[in-house]
């Protein structure tokens, strides 16, 4: 860009007039927090992909039970023991959903054709002849109503503990604190036991058993938070404004977790599916005729080689829950995360 | 006058969730040997950037070099490879960062820490690296090396940690030696020693220094050359008694005159209204028109080119185009230049072609 | 100076962090000085030197170990009503040093301003609420269209106006200024001290400016205090401590700040303090005494008569 290729008039050279009330300007639209983080979100194609699985599971859990014309409890023993079976796909032998089973010396059969059965049972029956399809999502949405209830109350006693305590601070910081260790000291497998052997397994009471010792981890992660914050200068700037302690922490300590407190949240709802399962399998879960992925898993692994649709259908279920919660925690941490702002 | 480092029309891009931001663009500078270059500039002028660009620090997933050449010993350092780089990394061109805290391993000793550099570029014993390790505090200055060596970066002092950073960067001798705000994080007393320091390790060991900062009092003591970035571009480049006797640019007049020094009594402080650029979108013309008192309406329509003021002082504004008017800088500017006056006339208004640009004249 | 009407007293203020622990800390030791109504004290030192303790301990982030603060004669500290608190919480407010830290970044820039409104009711309605708001904006040049926007879409000064902003709501008398500028660019840094002295000016506001960037304090400050390793070592007029500084620190402090002038930097001399070098006897009492009208020094005896002896006046 030599001087001389640039034909420069003189008026240009003459001064310019700027707004000055431009000068403060900020071009860039208006983003709060939760568009920001959404744009972030987006970014990640694990947990975009995770949460559309995650939405669609949701729905078929409570669509689910509706759309079979079968209900989850009931018993037709002449049909027990169905393998999978739907209209349309049934001649795609490729796939598992044609009707047929193998015996023990390899050869396959169409069982619904052998016992002469006009129906279709898309993820086959039970020992007792319950639609499968019906029950999985029953219990679908039995695991999920015990892994959001539990993951709620945590929530909500671990930010009020864990608040209380990291504010507060001082004697009665350390007394919560030293409660909590004693309450993660006990191995909450026994904890969790003794709620049922006392409570009778159900839903309430596995919620319960599930709570008890699960609020810690999020008392704990609050209380950190508080204490950050404590010292932060917009929370000095609130209290030098005479603000009072509640309104600190609801209005500035708070809001400012949410990011933490939803992945946290996150993390333990797949946990709580988990232990509720394991209850199941232990025999501690529901009882029948309730369903929970838990007990579908635990009822189809008794007939795992002669029937394993019984059993490979809520497990992957259980394991798609637990890996796509996971990815779009992990995304979340991701997004909300300040540090990894730019 | 050799050049140790070109710098050549240097662009450097981040991609961000928000868009492309354009950190550098189009900087020209060199570094010659034996002196002392600082880079002033406001945070997101791009003096950082520059600087990691030639450390190749810049972080590879999200940026982005557009163009340009760094000439270092006849090589591109744009265009090495990574083993390549490490060779020259910490040997031949070395980095101090801002904050002494955490540019030391916490869990190494201070003397494997220096000696590690030895060890791996100049293929020495432990027990010479050793040695030449207690040497080197020696010389920046830490008293009874001899147990120091052995002792952990948390026994030491901030002004001391810096030291020794110091003394790891010169391990090596090396021909470069970039200085990334190394006092800022210090009090001014500790940053006084440390500025004597690096001016007397300068002398002995000749290493070329790449000073950025901030801070116009710390250019004042330390710089022989001065560039001043705004908006990602150099827009004045000259000796440190040009650029703050004579300066040419608004926002260098604008930058010296906001600082009080200790006669200014003026009831208001000069200040440059506005906020910098956004580098997301930057403005059409002159980055820094928005917020100059004395604006044109080319400065809105064309960046201006690098004007020669003299052999070693070029600025990049259109008020030294001959057709340009002339205007009368802030007061404090002005007691600057007649201070300034009598040694070097003021000069105006020749465009140079970009590629000569910058640089003293050789044999200078 | 003595017509001047005292508006805030410190008396042998003392913060001590971790009491009667082995990692006890002095952080405010022992510091007396007043603040006259209507100036600007300035209050310099290095990081840790207990100024910006001093700071917080007046406007009660911290309670005081010993030592009275007294407001229009009025103790600061100690048992207090919720609505003597408020009182005092309104008269004194407080500038904040980061200016990334110190707004919400959760809240719209309206709601950080209107906090002090809000909590002691000075809106009658929603609306006089907003008006209140756009006015303190305009006030600290920034735009009402700022009021709906969120912290993280300003710039580092422009946030700063915002945190004055947000003290100015509650109309204060008295402003405690933690290191405002040192978070700041150059240029930005000369814009928001600007904006504090023309406020100063409008509403008679009454300044305790904590600083470290000494040029800057000497500018906007009438009085400076200076402070080391928990004590105020000497006190006087900014002219008087810039021309004839007495204690052996101020002067390697004065010594050690860079000036934006090469000429002048190639040939200067640093000084370096060595708190030992006073050589104190063991019961040499170590007083802040008046050495001339205005002008307090830490010293001993022997040491005051040497600076009445020397005083250029």
């Amino acid at each position: 860009m030599s001087n001389k290729d640039i034909s420069i008039s003189k008026d240009m050279f003459a001064p310019a007039h700027i707004d000055p009330s431009k000068s403060e300007k900020i071009a860039k639209p208006s983003l709060n927090f939760w568009q920001d983080s959404w744009l972030r979100v987006r970014k990640n194609k694990g947990a975009v992909v995770s949460m559309v699985i995650l939405g669609i599971l949701i729905i078929m859990a409570f669509v689910g039970p509706m759309i079979t014309p079968y209900t989850y409890d009931n018993q037709n023993t002449k049909h027990n023991n169905l393998p999978p079976r739907i209209q349309g796909i049934e001649n795609v032998h490729w796939l598992p959903f044609d009707g047929t089973l193998a015996r023990r010396d390899g050869t396959v059969y169409n069982a619904y054709e052998v016992r002469k059965v006009d129906a279709y049972y898309w993820f086959g029956t039970d020992n007792l002849g319950r639609d499968q399809f019906a029950r999985i999502w029953k219990g679908t949405q039995v695991s999920l109503f015990i892994a959001f209830m539990a993951a709620l109350v945590d929530m909500a006693i671990g930010v009020a503990y864990g608040a209380i305590s990291g504010y507060l601070g001082g004697k009665t910081d350390s007394i919560m604190q030293r409660i909590i260790e004693v309450i993660v000291g006990i191995p909450n497998l026994i904890v969790v036991v003794l709620m049922i052997l006392v409570l009778k397994p159900g839903i309430i009471p596995i919620i319960i058993a599930l709570t008890i010792t699960g609020w810690t981890s999020m008392a704990r992660v609050v209380r950190a938070q508080v204490l950050k914050f404590k010292g932060q200068e917009f929370v000095l700037a609130a209290k030098t404004l005479g603000a009072s302690n509640s309104s600190i922490i609801f209005k500035h300590m708070i809001p400012n977790m949410f990011g933490v407190i939803i992945i946290n949240t996150m993390f333990s709802i797949p946990n709580a599916i988990f232990f509720e399962a394991f209850l199941s399998f232990i025999g501690l879960g529901l009882q029948e005729p309730h369903a929970s992925l838990g007990t579908l898993v635990n009822s189809g692994f008794k007939s795992m080689i002669a029937f394993p649709y019984q059993m490979i259908i809520p497990s992957i279920i259980i394991a798609l829950i637990m890996v796509c919660f996971n990815l779009v925690a992990d995304g979340l941490r991701d997004a909300l995360d300040p540090k990894m702002r730019d | 006058m050799e050049k140790i480092l070109e710098v050549k029309d240097l662009r450097i891009s981040f991609h961000t969730f928000s868009g492309e931001v354009q950190a550098i663009r189009g900087v020209n500078f060199d570094l010659y040997y034996g002196e002392t270059l600082a880079i002033v500039g406001e945070s997101g002028s791009g003096k950082s950037v520059t600087t990691k660009s030639i450390m190749r620090l810049l972080p590879e997933n999200n940026s982005e070099i557009k163009s340009g050449q760094i000439l270092f010993d006849g090589k591109d350092l744009t265009k090495l490879k990574d083993k390549d780089m490490q060779k020259i990394r910490g040997k031949d061109i070395s980095m101090i960062f801002q904050d002494p805290m955490t540019s030391l391993n916490p869990t190494m000793k201070i003397g494997n820490q220096i000696m590690e550099p030895l060890i791996k570029h100049q293929n020495m014993s432990r027990h010479a690296a050793k040695e030449r390790a207690i040497d080197l505090l020696k010389l920046v200055g830490i008293p009874k090396p001899e147990i120091r060596v052995d002792q952990y970066p948390h026994q030491f002092s901030g002004g001391m940690r810096q030291r020794v950073v110091i003394a790891i960067a010169l391990a090596c001798n090396p021909k470069v030696l970039i200085a990334d705000e190394p006092t800022t994080a210090l009090d001014v007393t500790i940053q006084a020693q440390i500025l004597e320091l690096m001016k007397d390790l300068q002398k002995k060991i000749d290493t070329s220094i790449i000073f950025i900062t901030h801070d116009l009092g710390v250019v004042a003591n330390v710089a022989d050359r001065v560039a001043v970035m705004y908006g990602g571009k150099i827009v004045e480049i000259g000796t440190a008694d040009e650029i703050f006797y004579n300066p040419q640019h608004p926002y260098t007049w604008g930058l010296i005159s906001s600082m009080p020094d200790m006669d200014t009594d003026d009831e208001e402080l000069f200040s440059i209204p506005g906020t910098p650029p956004d580098l997301l979108e930057p403005p059409k013309g002159d980055a820094f028109a928005p917020r100059n008192p004395y604006v044109m309406k080319i400065d809105l329509e064309q960046e201006p080119p690098f004007f020669k003021v003299s052999d070693t002082h070029y600025a990049a504004t259109w008020l030294l185009h001959p057709d340009a008017p002339k205007v009368e800088p802030p007061e404090a500017v002005k007691r600057r230049q007649s201070q300034y006056q009598g040694t070097v006339g003021v000069g105006n208004g020749v465009a140079l072609e970009k590629d000569k640009f910058p640089g003293k004249k050789e044999g200078k | 100076m003595a017509q001047k009407e005292k508006l805030l007293e410190i008396k042998n203020l003392k913060q001590y962090f971790n009491t009667g622990k082995p990692n006890e800390v002095k952080a405010v030791d022992n510091v007396s000085f007043e603040i006259y109504k209507g100036e600007v004290m300035g209050l310099v030192g290095e990081s840790g030197c207990g100024k910006s303790t001093t700071g917080r301990t007046i406007i009660r982030l911290y309670d005081a170990t010993g030592g009275e603060v007294l407001y229009n004669g009025v103790n600061v500290h100690g048992k207090k009503s919720k609505k003597q608190l408020k009182e005092f919480n309104r008269k004194m407010q407080m500038i904040f040093q980061d200016p990334y830290a110190s707004l919400n970044p959760r809240l719209k820039i309206a709601d950080v301003i209107a906090e002090g409104i809000d909590i002691h009711g000075l809106a009658k309605s929603k609306e006089d609420r907003m008006n209140q708001v756009y006015e303190l904006l305009e006030t600290v040049g920034l735009n009402r269209e700022h009021a709906n926007r969120y912290p993280h879409e300003f710039s580092g000064g422009q946030r700063q106006r915002i945190g004055i902003a947000r003290a100015l709501a509650v109309q204060p008398e008295f402003i405690i200024a933690d290191e405002p500028i040192s978070a700041l660019d150059v240029s930005i840094q000369a814009q928001v001290v600007n904006l504090m002295k023309q406020l100063q000016k409008e509403k008679g506001l009454t300044y305790l400016f904590i600083a470290h960037d000494l040029s800057m304090v000497k500018y906007i400050s009438d009085r400076i205090g200076v402070m080391y390793f928990g004590k105020m070592v000497e006190l006087a007029p900014a002219d008087v401590l810039y021309k004839n500084p007495l204690h052996p620190y101020t002067q390697s402090l004065l010594s050690a700040i860079p000036a934006p002038d090469p000429i002048s930097e190639r040939t200067r001399k640093r000084k370096s303090y060595d708190p030992a070098s006073h050589n104190y006897g063991d019961n040499e009492s170590i007083e802040f005494r008046e050495v001339a009208p205005g002008h307090f020094v830490l010293c001993s005896e022997k040491e005051f008569k040497q600076y009445q002896a020397h005083y250029k006046h």
